[in-house]
């Protein structure tokens, strides 16, 4: 059936459907409790699966009008408690609220808005079985969204109520237990609490339940173990292990969802400590596990992903491991599949760049497999999601020394869409995008013109004069990484489409971290020949000078180090030259203020000491005229003693930069 | 959930014999270890069978001969038969032969018998073409079924416009498709292509040999009513294992 008519059609349905919903309506508020019933009944099942009829229903206001159905049931229900007519209403009505609540947020803030919390909350101490199970599915289904309030443990009688929930012998009302653990315990104080009053011990036994059950114990497992070392390790000593066992079972549980979620709690274990879960086969099994959820076609699929990307991040015994076990291959083998979901692109990229980040090995696969072709297509995704991951996974990629250096990346292909994504609206895509620039542009060939060709430069300028101060910094970065050792012509590209005042003012930036990374951008420019290091006498020197104020005031031991070989570069070159780097060290000194030269000589940090050293280096290398007449100068501003005694200490410091 | 007809499947012939004749493809066994999670029974089978791989470099045919004289060779324990056959007896649905069974082996059901018959309701109405009705009782048993289970929701759905069409309702089929399914095409890309697939019935004179006529088949039914078998099976069950879900085709 084409898709047009189709949408036309719809619009021609909606119509009688209108009508239908109304009639509904309608007789919820009859004065008939019979027809009202019916109306009930015939309104839950022409919500439950329909998202449409949800929201068209909740329009027209059935929110309220069950909720008032319902409180005048539970009240109807306090009168005569053998009344089964009623508790019927009771049982429908509960199942709307849940059904409008199942699954969109919208439906929750609209169940909440009609006050109905408390009256559900009541069904739960009903004497009949089919009133509390209704009433607690229900709950459950409002506290699987974020928007459910929060429940409060630290007041005593909350923790005791939550304890009778989990005791329940009825499933629906024990999973409502593990639903609001997992819902509202959130900081270290709450999850100490609830393992204090034995929580712990109740969602062990909970494993043995239903499925569903299961899950939503498990949920709520990982919630009070995440992060809290306290808690993991009393658990995990417990009982010589035997809870934890029960757990590691499960990840080989028939269900995918299950499986996912013993795999989702043993990786929060042993991101709280690496000491736990050590066992290799343990660990195999568990990456195998995730790692084959990554193809589940549903829901659970999107999330492994994301399992997995945790599992292995940053951890580099983790990641040789999947590599042994092919996951390169898996992970691109799901990355070809059409008309993937954005989530779950999302979800690879990212494992595959958690997977790239520190192991050569798994960047040599990567690309092997040709999957940059795939990921380039990425960068151009509808999804800001999957554009951004498809930048950090190619970030990772680009870390190859080895690729690097054979000029894998500096490609037309490569280069043109990332410098098209500097224009992106969306500032996490930009950020990424600088990211990948900043490593492909460490070039150690001559292909950087391919990059000025296509107005990368020019970009990257723009972008640091940004208002936000991440972009600030990563495009400096991008420039700093451009011109690291780069020949005379790209360098003096970077500095014409920067010019001098505005490098100055990045220098002075509010943030330090910008300040850094321009004051390193500086010393890339003014390394090398003698022509380049004209650059800072630019516009009467201001870049000069805004390197000599930021040093007598830095905050951060890094901005005296970039500042540092700023001015022992620029101290290589002539005569004049270094007596401007002269005048901004002494400049302080004739006000009787300490100069900072003299202050970074005596730092903790030896990167600094050995940084200034090499500027007093510079200054008195005997190959310069004016070499002795420094020397005077600055012994006389009491820099050269100082020298001295650190020249003895820190000369190995020296020799080894 | 592994139900939709797609996943591994067991063919049952019988059931009369100690060690019963049944047929395994080589392919639906291979790599599938969830299944012998099920019963020891399972694992030993798939044991000789790993037994059997190991020993050829490639995939081999393996004769019928071959196969029972393995499976004769197989020891089974007397209580996981009566735990498999109480398992059948139970999810089929047979309630008055698992009562029976129950009281002259001992053998324990994981589930409240008194909940066959409603599950059984449910099928039977589903097999009977009495779509709306199925969908009804399932949300009288458990309104999260259909909420939480989007393709059984949707399949659902289908029977119910399979058997519009089927009786001849051509105007109330095409409002039930626009109104009711088109909104979950929308949502889900596969679904869309099954109601393109169910909506082509109406293009057909002769719907008994048109590509999609299979859609009208008794199987067709057959399916749906075991889809939504397994999952009411699914929500009550307490058993840390599962059911064996059997498809007679």
């Amino acid at each position: 059936m084409p898709t047009a008519s189709s949408t036309t059609a719809t619009a021609a349905g909606t119509n009688t459907s209108v009508t239908a919903t109304s009639g509904i309506l309608q007789r919820l508020s009859s004065t008939d409790q019979d027809v009202k019933f019916k109306a009930l009944r015939e309104l839950k099942n022409q919500i439950i699966g329909n998202r449409t009829k949800k929201l068209s229903f909740l329009k027209l206001g059935a929110g309220p009008a069950v909720a008032a159905i319902l409180a005048e049931a539970v009240m109807a229900d306090d009168g005569d408690r053998n009344d089964s007519f009623n508790k019927n209403v009771i049982v429908q009505a509960a199942a709307v609220l849940g059904s409008f609540a199942c699954g969109f947020d919208v439906g929750v803030q609209a169940v909440l808005d009609a006050g109905v919390f408390p009256n559900l909350l009541r069904l739960l101490s009903n004497l009949n079985e089919k009133v509390v199970d209704a009433g607690a599915r229900s709950l459950k289904m409002i506290y699987q969204s974020k928007l459910a309030p929060k429940y409060d443990f630290l007041k005593e009688k909350n923790v005791e109520f939550l304890l009778s929930l989990l005791n329940s012998e009825n499933e629906n009302v024990s999973g409502l237990g593990s639903s609001i653990i997992t819902h509202s315990c959130k900081t270290s104080v709450e999850q100490k609490l609830l393992f204090d009053a034995g929580v712990l011990k109740k969602l062990i036994i909970l494993l043995e339940g239903s499925p569903s059950l299961r899950d939503s114990s498990l949920e709520s497992l990982a919630t009070i173990f995440k992060n809290n070392l306290e808690v993991v390790s009393k658990f995990v000593g417990s009982e010589s292990g035997r809870a934890l066992s029960s757990i590691i079972e499960l990840v080989k549980d028939r269900f995918a969802r299950t499986r996912l979620l013993a795999s989702w709690c043993l990786i929060v274990i042993r991101n709280t400590s690496p000491c736990y879960l050590q066992d290799i086969a343990v660990k195999t099994k568990l990456t195998n596990t995730v790692l084959e959820l990554v193809g589940d076609p549903g829901q659970v699929g999107d999330e492994a992903s994301f399992a997995f990307s945790s599992l292995i991040a940053e951890k580099e015994d983790m990641q040789k491991l999947a590599f042994e076990i092919n996951a390169i291959d898996k992970l691109y083998s799901h990355l070809q599949k059409d008309s993937l979901h954005p989530r779950r692109f999302e979800g690879i990229l990212l494992a595959l760049a958690d997977m790239c980040s520190k192991l050569e090995c798994c960047r040599s696969r990567f690309l092997s497999l040709q999957a940059l072709d795939s990921v380039i297509v990425a960068l151009a995704h509808d999804s800001a999601d999957v554009r951004t991951a498809a930048c950090i996974c190619l970030r990772s990629v680009s870390r190859s020394i080895k690729n690097l250096s054979a000029g894998c990346f500096m490609k037309e292909t490569v280069v043109f869409p990332l410098v098209r994504l500097l224009d992106d609206p969306s500032t996490s895509v930009q950020v990424a995008a600088l990211g990948v620039i900043s490593n492909i542009v460490v070039d150690f060939t001559t292909r950087r013109s391919s990059f000025i060709r296509c107005g990368g430069v020019k970009q990257l300028v723009q972008l640091s004069k940004s208002m936000d101060a991440t972009i600030r910094l990563n495009a400096l970065w991008a420039l700093r990484n451009l011109t690291f050792q780069a020949e005379n012509k790209c360098k003096e590209r970077v500095f014409m489409e920067l010019t001098a005042s505005l490098l100055a003012s990045l220098i002075c930036d509010p943030e330090a971290f910008v300040q850094e990374q321009a004051l390193a951008l500086v010393r890339n420019l003014v390394d090398g020949c003698i022509n380049s290091v004209e650059c800072v006498f630019a516009e009467d020197g201001i870049i000069l000078d805004a390197v000599g104020r930021q040093l007598q005031s830095a905050l951060k031991v890094e901005i005296g180090i970039q500042g540092m070989y700023v001015l022992s570069n620029v101290a290589t070159g002539k005569e004049f030259h270094k007596e401007a780097v002269m005048k901004q060290l002494l400049r302080y000194a004739e006000t009787g203020t300490q100069s900072y030269i003299v202050k970074f000589l005596q730092s903790n940090d030896s990167r600094l000491r050995t940084a200034a050293v090499w500027a007093i280096v510079n200054l008195t290398s005997s190959l310069g005229a004016g070499a002795s007449g420094r020397v005077v100068k600055l012994r006389d501003a009491g820099v050269l003693r100082v020298r001295t005694a650190v020249g003895q200490f820190s000369a190995f410091d020296v020799g080894s930069t | 959930m592994g139900f939709n007809g797609s996943g591994t499947y067991i063919t049952w012939y019988t059931i009369d014999n100690p060690s019963p004749k049944r047929c395994f493809r080589e392919s639906e066994i291979h790599g599938n270890e969830g299944v012998g999670a099920l019963m020891s029974l399972f694992w030993i089978v798939i044991r000789q069978l790993a037994e059997i791989e190991a020993m050829a470099t490639s995939k081999k045919v393996i004769t019928r001969e071959e196969w029972e004289k393995k499976l004769n060779d197989v020891k089974i324990r007397k209580e996981d038969m009566n735990k498999l056959v109480m398992n059948f007896l139970v999810t089929e649905g047979y309630v008055d032969a698992a009562e029976k069974f129950r009281m002259e082996s001992g053998t324990e059901p994981d589930i409240d018998l008194a909940t066959i018959m409603d599950r059984m309701a449910v099928k039977k109405a589903v097999q009977c073409g009495n779509v709306e009705d199925a969908i009804e009782k399932v949300n009288d048993l458990n309104p999260e079924i259909l909420d939480t289970n989007p393709q059984l929701f949707f399949h659902l759905q289908q029977q119910r416009l399979i058997e519009l069409i089927r009786n001849g309702k051509v105007e109330e089929a095409l409002e039930f498709a626009q109104e009711e399914l088109a909104p979950r095409g929308e949502e889900n890309q596969g679904f869309l292509e099954e109601l393109e697939r169910t909506v082509a019935l109406l293009a057909f004179e002769d719907v008994s040999n048109c590509p999609v006529g299979n859609l009208l088949d008794i199987s067709q039914r057959l399916k749906t009513a075991s889809e939504v078998n397994a999952a009411i099976l699914t929500s009550q069950s307490h058993e840390k294992g599962t059911y064996v879900c059997c498809q007679p085709y």
